[in-house]
């Protein structure tokens, strides 16, 4: 489903069609061992599970670029050889896919850069094409790009939305799509298949370019497939 | 092998038992032998495992001391008393054992001074408070009697140097086993005593019980299976003095404000007739309540003198209140339940029930509380506020006096249990899985294990659910050809700190800013939507968002709540006491429905009930309306369904199924499942002991939805109906804690309990991609379906109405008939959730498109 003019929803990640460009956010690799490591024995599927995501979005497509707008890895500190492994596969199964691997910080990313050194990628702050400026969302950028760009695409807040009818209940992944001072946003879900995310109406938001009325936000809720929701406003 | 002694012994016989010393400091203690010492000294003098049930006050610990005392006594005269430990005595409360050292220490020294000798024999007690540097002390000088608690017990028996000291136990005394009986710390305990009789082949076991029923399960429970057990019951020893009572003579049209005026004016009388009351109120926010209120109300006459006691004081306040008790400095003390076990609380001449005890056992352990000599009167009074309160407490007022004490539950087969019991035993020693297994099945909790069941949780703790690759994460113990042993150097400090089975509190906070308001239920504030007022201490305030265990509120004294008050600490109706008050139900329709006068149905409840007359005709109107209004009363042998359609025309459809809350929490959720499953949608209900509704917004033909139910199918519906339930999220946490999958210490640190929720939902979707029957997943299932509910007498209920044995009568009301009130006024419960995830979004999709285009 487009979101945007040339910008498509494909499961949790976005498509831009001019630039032959994926983009996703939040994986948080390692979330399991995390728990693991903590005391919870949660096995282990999240590799797989988010393989078999990437594998289903990829196939038969030639990218020029595969955009990992932060997060990649879920904790900083050590990491065990199983995460090392998985994160290298992951990285080399995108390159099969596509031109280039772009690596963007996220507040969760302190061990990234010497992955991306082992795998020979560069780790940037932020990356643009045209006028579509992607950063991880933590905080407002202050570059030259961004302050000319017309879109922005954001990951971070990991949203979701509550659902509910008069008996029941329920949280979805979404894509938010509003404004952001003059500029249109795009706030990515998290790409994590183990949580839901953050419930843009109960929780309080964390994101910088959140702090602000969402009402006339859009909502995509993506499940078996995506379901434009229209406003924010008409859910409540 | 369950024997009752039904004659005490003589005096003589038993004063022969005892030696010269023993004998001198007894008889300058105390006239003469109690009547559970004639019962209970000789048998554990010989060595005989034995129950004694008598009320609380009845000397039943000095019974069991006795002949222990005389035995390290008669050694020490003699000069051969050993240096091991003789006696363990367990207790459900830490703080009981801080009481029975001073019982024990008192009578050495006395005894000492008699003997005119040291005496050298020591008692100790250990605990979860414990100190390290203690606990070393207690290493070198192995104390003769041991004072524990059911999970420091467990920690002894995994540590390598103190269960040695275990090896040669004579006597294990476990008090107030009724307490320990009835839920998963028994069950722990259980497997506890059979890994102590293990190391201690010839223990001889000694329960102490307050009253209960059958003793011959508590007996079972006590001594496990196969072993000889005596019973003594004398648990009807103390005279009964019991009144139900009410603030204003009808129950009914009399404003709130009026009804707590009359009720204060009540309690404040009760309380200045007597020396000192003990009030329960249930829950802990009624506890405050009632405090607040008497100090407001008569601020002469309540000060320093009325304290309150529950659980979320801190010890230190609960102690204080415990110790001004006994120095009879308190006039009135006010607790939830925390006060219904046995700590020694000095002299009490009355306890005031507020609000129904819903079962007879727990009626009499609470009014027992009052006269704490030996043939002094128990004296109590059941306050009730509204009819079905009257009709329920004077129903239990007859069984009580009638001596008919509704059963309990023993909880069985708990899968969580067994995984930590298995790994402390694997820390212990490399077992063969042969004689592990037969260990286990010694314990009466266990006596039905299957083979497959403990294959496993041998399998789950090896990790055989992970590829073998990942298995060195999560494997606890080794498995090779028929024997386990423990896994990694960390086994021992995981095990030992995260032994028991009583879940974490997991109360969300409430705040407005960083100012936190109290505290709530979790399960209250996961139902809350934005914008949903709510009452907490008396004051409303609107719900904002959450994060993690923080709920942010605004205040909003101007509103009214939109969010029923939640009954979370509501206890169950006993199975047994709902069916006596169905019978009873249908006792007075056969006399409505054969024209019988207004007097002769008053002189009968009058009499049949053992209530005055005016609580006989306040029963009678009630009654009478309900048969007026529908020609029928719902009872043990008729259930009625009665469809009405409330204000906001919302469909409702009442079941009369007065058969406890246990029960009705499967009835409704098996309904609704039916419903939701011929319907295709999601299906409210609300539950209560009399009943139970499911609301809807189209027409339901509800006999064809309740005639689907078969009482052969019941568990599988249930397994599916309550997989998406907020109660089996939250049951499952805490097996997954117990079974040692969410390790609540881990390094060092204690998880907080927000984390635990999430960590769960991941584990519940990993671990349903494994099997939908994981071990795990099972033993949630189980907990909720027959601890929490009560599955076996829903499908006793299920399989009446299968043989016609009740019948169901439906029909049509256009306001709610009158034992259909309190119901309806109660909030919703829970939702059954019929479509998945995907297809409720679908159709809210639907709908909102629809919306968009009209």
């Amino acid at each position: 489903m487009e979101i945007l003019k040339d910008i498509e929803i494909i499961d949790l990640a976005l498509y831009l069609k001019k630039h032959k460009a994926i983009i996703i956010s939040d994986v948080h690799l390692g979330y399991e061992e995390d728990l693991n490591k903590k005391g919870v024995l949660a096995p282990l599927n999240q590799f797989k599970d988010t393989m078999k995501k990437l594998e289903k979005i990829l196939k038969n497509k030639k990218l020029n670029y595969f955009i990992i707008n932060g997060d990649l890895k879920h904790e900083f500190g050590i990491i065990s050889r199983t995460e090392w492994k998985n994160v290298s596969a992951l990285l080399d199964f995108l390159k099969q896919h596509s031109k280039n691997i772009i690596l963007i910080e996220g507040n969760h990313d302190i061990t990234l850069d010497i992955i991306a050194k082992k795998k020979n990628l560069e780790l940037a702050n932020n990356f643009s094409l045209d006028d579509i400026y992607i950063a991880h969302g933590d905080k407002i950028p202050k570059d030259e790009n961004f302050k000319k760009a017309k879109i922005i695409i954001t990951g971070h807040e990991h949203p979701a939305i509550s659902i509910s009818d008069d008996t029941r209940t329920e949280k979805y992944k979404c894509f938010l799509k509003g404004k952001y001072k003059n500029k249109t946003l795009i706030v990515t879900p998290a790409f994590n298949v183990l949580t839901i995310g953050t419930d843009i109406l109960k929780n309080k938001l964390l994101s910088p370019f959140l702090q602000q009325n969402l009402s006339n936000f859009d909502i995509f809720i993506v499940q078996d497939k995506v379901y434009n929701f229209g406003k924010v406003k008409n859910i409540t | 092998m369950l024997v009752y002694k039904k004659e005490p012994d003589e005096s003589h016989f038993v004063e022969d038992l005892l030696s010269p010393t023993v004998k001198k400091w007894f008889f300058s203690k105390f006239k003469e032998f109690s009547l559970p010492q004639l019962y209970g000294v000789s048998e554990i003098h010989k060595r005989q495992n034995i129950l004694v049930s008598a009320p609380t006050g009845a000397t039943k610990t000095l019974t069991a001391f006795l002949s222990i005392l005389n035995e390290l006594v008669d050694s020490a005269e003699k000069g051969i008393l050993e240096d091991k430990v003789y006696a363990i005595y367990v207790s459900p409360l830490k703080a009981l054992s801080n009481d029975i050292q001073k019982n024990l220490i008192g009578p050495l020294q006395e005894i000492e001074k008699i003997a005119n000798k040291k005496l050298g024999i020591k008692v100790s007690v250990r605990t979860g408070d414990t100190t390290a540097s203690e606990r070393q002390k207690m290493l070198k000088e192995v104390p003769h009697i041991l004072i524990t608690t059911p999970e420091s017990l467990a920690i002894m028996l995994s540590s390598i140097k103190f269960r040695e000291s275990l090896r040669q136990v004579d006597w294990c005394i476990i008090d107030e086993i009724h307490a320990l009986a009835e839920n998963k710390r028994g069950v722990h305990l259980s497997l506890s005593l059979e890994r102590l009789q293990h190391l201690s082949q010839g223990i001889t076991r000694v329960g102490l019980s307050a009253t209960i029923s059958p003793l011959e399960e508590i007996a079972k429970f006590l001594v496990g299976n196969d072993k000889p057990c005596k019973i003594v019951d004398i648990q009807f020893l103390k005279q009964l003095d019991l009144k139900v009572i009410s603030p204003s003579p009808k129950l009914i049209d009399e404003t709130f404000a009026l009804t707590q005026h009359n009720l204060y004016q009540l309690i404040d009388s009760l309380i200045q007739e007597h020396k000192t009351t003990l009030i329960f109120t249930n829950t802990r926010a009624g506890t405050e309540r009632v405090v607040h209120h008497l100090k407001t109300k008569f601020p002469s006459k309540y000060t320093e003198n009325i304290g309150a006691h529950h659980g979320s004081l801190s010890k230190s306040q609960r102690l204080h209140v415990e110790e001004s008790l006994r120095q009879g400095k308190l006039k009135a003390v006010v607790c939830s339940t925390s006060l219904e076990l046995g700590i020694d609380i000095g002299y009490i001449d009355l306890v005031i029930l507020l609000g129904s005890p819903k079962s007879v056992a727990r009626a009499l352990q609470r009014t027992g509380r009052s006269g704490h000599q030996l043939h002094a009167t128990t004296k109590g009074r059941i306050i009730v506020l509204d009819r079905d309160d009257l009709v329920e407490n004077a129903v239990l007022l007859k069984s009580a006096i009638e001596k008919k004490i509704d059963k309990i539950h023993i909880p069985t087969n708990c899968l969580d249990v067994l995984a930590q019991q298995i790994y402390g035993m694997a820390i212990d020693q490399v077992w063969q899985e042969k004689d592990l297994f037969n260990l286990i099945k010694k314990s009466y909790c266990y006596k039905d294990l299957s083979y497959k069941d403990f294959n496993e949780i041998l399998s789950y703790l090896a990790g055989e659910f992970t590829t073998l690759e990942d298995r060195y994460i999560f494997a606890k113990i080794w498995r090779n050809e028929g024997s386990i042993g423990k896994r990694g150097k960390m086994a021992r400090v995981i095990s030992l700190t995260n032994i028991g089975t009583i879940p974490e509190q997991t109360g969300v906070q409430v705040k407005i800013g960083d100012q936190v308001i109290g505290v709530l239920d979790e399960s209250f504030t996961e139902k809350l939507n934005k914008g949903d007022v709510f009452v907490l201490g008396g004051n409303t305030y609107e719900f904002k968002f959450s994060r993690g265990m923080v709920a942010q509120v605004r205040a909003s004294p101007e509103k009214s709540p939109t969010v029923p008050s939640w009954f979370s600490e509501m206890l169950p109706l006993s199975f047994d006491l709902a069916q006596e008050i169905g019978k009873f139900r249908y006792l007075l329709e056969q006399k409505f429905t054969s024209q019988k006068s207004k007097e002769e149905i008053i002189k009968f409840i009058n009499e049949y009930l053992y209530v005055d007359e005016n609580a006989a005709s306040s029963i009678y109107e009630y009654f009478k309306e309900q048969f007026d209004y529908i020609k029928e009363i719902p009872n043990n042998k008729k259930i009625i369904i009665e469809h009405y359609i409330d204000e906001n025309k919302k469909k409702k459809i009442i079941f009369h199924t007065l058969f406890g809350r246990r029960v009705n929490d499967c009835l409704s959720r098996a309904v609704a499942f039916a419903i939701s499953r011929i319907e295709h949608k999601s299906v409210e209900i609300g539950i209560n002991d009399n009943g139970f509704y499911v609301s809807h917004s189209k027409p339901l033909n509800i006999m064809k939805a309740f005639k689907a139910i078969k009482s052969t199918e019941l568990r599988k519906v249930l397994e599916l109906a309550i997989e998406k339930t907020e109660v089996f999220k939250r049951r499952f946490r805490h097996c997954a804690a117990r079974s040692l999958m969410i390790l609540r210490t881990y390094k060092g640190k204690r998880k907080r309990v927000g984390k635990q929720q999430v960590s769960s939902m991941i584990l519940i979707a990993a671990l349903k991609r494994i099997s939908d029957d994981f071990s795990i997943l099972k033993e949630a299932k189980r907990e909720v379906l027959e601890d929490l509910m009560d599955i076996e007498n829903t499908i006793k209920i299920m399989k009446e109405i299968e043989d016609k044995k009740i019948e169901i009568k439906e029909l049509h009301t256009t306001i709610p008939s009158p034992f259909a009130f309190n119901l309806v006024l109660q909030g919703s419960l829970d939702i059954l959730k019929m479509e998945d995830r995907t297809e409720f979004l679908r159709r809210m999709h639907q709908k909102l498109l629809a919306q968009i285009e009209s």
